[in-house]
């Protein structure tokens, strides 16, 4: 897929910024992400290559606009819709639950 | 959904797990061999990147077999098949202003590459045909 993520010799999207003693997750979320998605191909719900795909699908303005884990829990959101594991309205339901807890 | 063993976890989340398998044809390169990337441009996934399609490289070792990864997000099976580690010079993949010693080495399923030598040889038959 000739993709927005296949990115290598592009130029203009600036500098690579190195950090110094750079944590794993610089969020919580994140860490949370990445225990999703190694349990979610544990169980084999979805294995490395169809996250890899389902990131390569995310509508190229938002893949640029979105981090890393951003990335993995956009993947695996929409693997686990195609799989079934929930529905649209179930995946709504539960964002409208904690939005109501803000 | 199976149930998840400890042991199936602590393989995935420390990274312990492989697709590593075995096929019964042997492989197509041997270290040294020079190699072409096929110029494919597949709606679905792939492993061969833009930026080495249509270009030379060196086989620099033999990785093992691994399914196909185009063939897994399709759902046509496996397609289990040898990996390679292919080195690119930076003049190869950027052109004549690329730092002379800088190189990348990627790892490419079987599928995508043809031996150079084909590649070249049907390139000059194209050129010869072209001018009759």
């Amino acid at each position: 897929m000739n993709g927005i993520h296949d990115l290598g010799g592009m130029h203009g999207l600036g500098q690579i910024e190195r950090e110094a003693n750079e944590p794993v997750f610089h969020n919580d979320w994140e860490r949370k992400a990445l225990a999703i998605s190694n349990l979610a191909m544990a169980a084999g719900v979805y294995n490395v290559d169809e996250i890899r795909h389902a990131i390569e699908r995310i509508p190229p303005l938002e893949y640029l606009a979105t981090s890393y884990y951003e990335h993995w829990v956009l993947g695996f959101e929409d693997l686990f819709l195609q799989k079934g594991i929930y529905t649209e309205q179930e995946y709504e339901a539960r964002l409208s639950e904690f939005r109501s807890r803000r | 959904m199976p149930a998840l063993s400890h042991d199936l976890v602590w393989n995935v989340v420390t990274g312990k797990f492989s697709g590593r398998t075995e096929v019964p044809q042997a492989p197509r390169f041997q270290p040294g061999d020079t190699v072409y990337v096929r110029n494919i441009n597949p709606p679905h996934h792939t492993r061969s990147p833009r930026y080495i399609r249509g270009r030379t490289g060196t086989v620099i070792s033999q990785r093992g077999a691994f399914p196909l990864p185009d063939s897994v997000v399709l759902g046509t099976g496996p397609n289990a098949q040898h990996v390679y580690s292919v080195l690119f010079t930076f003049r190869e993949l950027w052109g004549g202003d690329a730092d002379p010693r800088d190189t990348l080495v990627i790892e490419l399923w079987e599928e995508y590459l043809d031996p150079a030598v084909r590649s070249r040889s049907s390139w000059w038959l194209r050129m010869l045909l072209a001018r009759r």
